[in-house]
């Protein structure tokens, strides 16, 4: 099943980046979200919003890509998923020290996807609106 | 085995070591053809093994007990998978180390086939890093072939209950792993672990080879499963794995059929009774292992009754898609539990292993599906069977 993202620009405090799922994002294509977001990163984006109200599905490895895309508006590469032992290395990202980040926030995940979410405790890591609207104004 | 080193010791010991968990006396060795030691698990005593000496001769009566078959490869001897204890004698470990020196052997003839066949082409760098990834993905491939074999003929025979496992690797190597633990002293609950690495590639691979005997030594010192997973989460994080893995652990105390639980973001195991009432999930939640300092688990606890069975999956089976691209999701996995809740765990994981193959038409699925079924017997064999009929 296809994943197709639309990157548009946002303006709240500061300027953002939304980028929306369409499809099923899984094991498949989180390697193209991730390598969307590097370029986005390398474009100048900063703050990333990912609108998932059209995302129907999102595996375990989706996890991965929202981890990735928070490492990279960090300014951190995200792991070689071929590179062996030397990808397991993170560089410094502490997702329980103290307040959720901003730098990446989600929005209007449907009720599979927010599961997914809440069951793997990334609810921890990720601030969660429910619509665009809200999660700008948050930013 | 040549000397170029077939099979990585290292990881050749972090697959052996789940096997040698199944029965805490039981201890496996790979040797090569010289009788060199490879790699084991489990307690074994490598050098103080009067048997290599004299070329793998008939031991004394007074021996331990082993069961031993040889590696082939291209019709000839290339090395020798042996199991020594008190268990070694029964036809079931018998069959499982044949299993296990076929599956290596297999290994060897495929990977010399294939590097003749690719020597022409080959060069240095990039193409050798390349190599070694395949056969890094091969080695776990393979462990967790054997895996299956073993534990599906081995499993621990654990009077009163019925264990069963079915696991089916992805196109591309996925992260599922599953262990049980034999407990190591009389009257110590039976350990399961299910987990799934997220994500896919030779670093999830890896991930799952390193973290699966860290998990197996937590369990061994926690005092809970709770606490297993919070210690294996202090190791991972300090691996700094930017990958992430969801993990069952329960304990079950064999004479009661209480089962403890913690779940670090996995899906809940599913609680099937005897007594025919809804089929309920086992809740427990906490986050998953190796992107936080602290799990937040919270323990949950429920006491598996003759004729209860307890289902654990990974996602692998509600993921699964159909030609149209459907997913198989929740119901369908309850309507197969459903089907074969009057059964044996092993007609219930075949009902659900069924399910999916028929689900997905034959595709191989794009994720590891694992399926691990606990029951408790029925208190009365005639009753059970009056039930089913």
């Amino acid at each position: 099943m296809a994943l197709e993202t639309t990157i548009e620009q946002a303006t709240a405090r500061v300027p953002v980046t939304v980028i929306s799922l369409d499809g099923e994002l899984d094991a498949s294509n989180f390697n193209e979200l991730i390598e969307t977001t590097r370029q986005l990163y390398e474009a100048g984006t900063r703050h990333l919003l990912v609108d998932m109200s059209n995302l129907r599905f999102m595996a375990s490895s989706g996890l991965v890509a929202l981890h990735s895309m928070l490492r990279l508006m960090h300014g951190e590469p995200p792991p070689d998923p071929e590179a062996g032992w030397g990808a397991l290395h993170s560089l410094g990202l502490d997702a329980a020290g103290g307040d959720t980040q901003t730098e990446v926030q989600l929005c209007g995940p449907q009720s599979a996807v927010e599961r997914v979410l809440t069951r793997t405790g990334l609810t921890r890591l990720f601030h969660i609106h429910p619509d665009r609207q809200t999660a700008l104004a948050a930013f | 085995m040549d000397s170029d080193g077939l099979l990585q010791a290292d990881l050749l010991a972090a697959i052996l070591a789940p096997f040698a968990g199944l029965d805490p006396e039981l201890g496996l060795i790979v040797e090569d053809a010289s009788g060199r030691l490879i790699a084991s698990a489990g307690p074994v005593a490598p050098t103080a093994d009067p048997a290599r000496a004299t070329g793998g001769a008939a031991r004394a009566p007074a021996e331990v007990p082993r069961a031993s078959h040889e590696i082939r490869s291209g019709g000839r001897v290339i090395g020798r998978v042996t199991a020594r204890g008190p268990g070694a004698a029964t036809p079931a470990v018998a069959a499982g180390v044949e299993a296990i020196a076929t599956a290596l052997g297999a290994l060897v003839d495929e990977r010399q086939a294939r590097t003749a066949a690719e020597s022409a082409l080959m060069e240095a760098g990039a193409e050798a890093a390349a190599e070694r990834h395949r056969r890094i993905d091969d080695e776990l491939a393979l462990g967790r072939t054997i895996q299956r074999s073993f534990v599906g003929l081995v499993g621990p025979d654990i009077p009163g209950y019925d264990l069963a496992c079915h696991y089916e690797q992805a196109a591309e190597v996925g992260g599922d792993f599953f262990d049980l633990f034999r407990p190591l002293r009389r009257g110590r609950p039976l350990s399961v672990v299910v987990a799934d690495v997220t994500g896919k590639g030779v670093a999830a691979a890896l991930l799952m080879a390193f973290a699966r005997p860290v998990i197996h030594a937590a369990i061994d010192h926690a005092r809970g499963p709770v606490d297993a997973l919070e210690r294996t989460n202090r190791v991972l994080r300090e691996r700094r794995s930017s990958l992430f893995i969801t993990a069952l652990c329960g304990s079950l105390t064999l004479s009661t059929g209480r089962l403890r639980l913690a779940n670090a973001g996995h899906e809940p195991p599913l609680i099937v009774r005897g007594d025919g009432s809804p089929i309920v999930p086992m809740e427990a939640y906490g986050s998953l292992l190796g992107a936080f300092p602290s799990l937040d688990l919270v323990e949950a606890v429920t006491d598996l009754a003759p004729g209860d069975t307890a289902v654990f999956y990974t996602d692998g089976v509600t993921d699964a898609r159909s030609l149209t691209g459907e997913r198989f999701e929740d119901a369908r996995l309850l309507g197969a539990i459903e089907a074969a809740r009057h059964g044996s765990a092993v007609d219930v994981v075949d009902s659900i292993r069924t399910a999916v193959e028929t689900f997905q038409a034959g595709m191989q699925p794009a994720d590891d599906i694992t399926i691990v079924a606990i029951g408790r017997r029925a208190r009365r064999r005639t009753g059970r069977a009056a039930a089913i009929a």
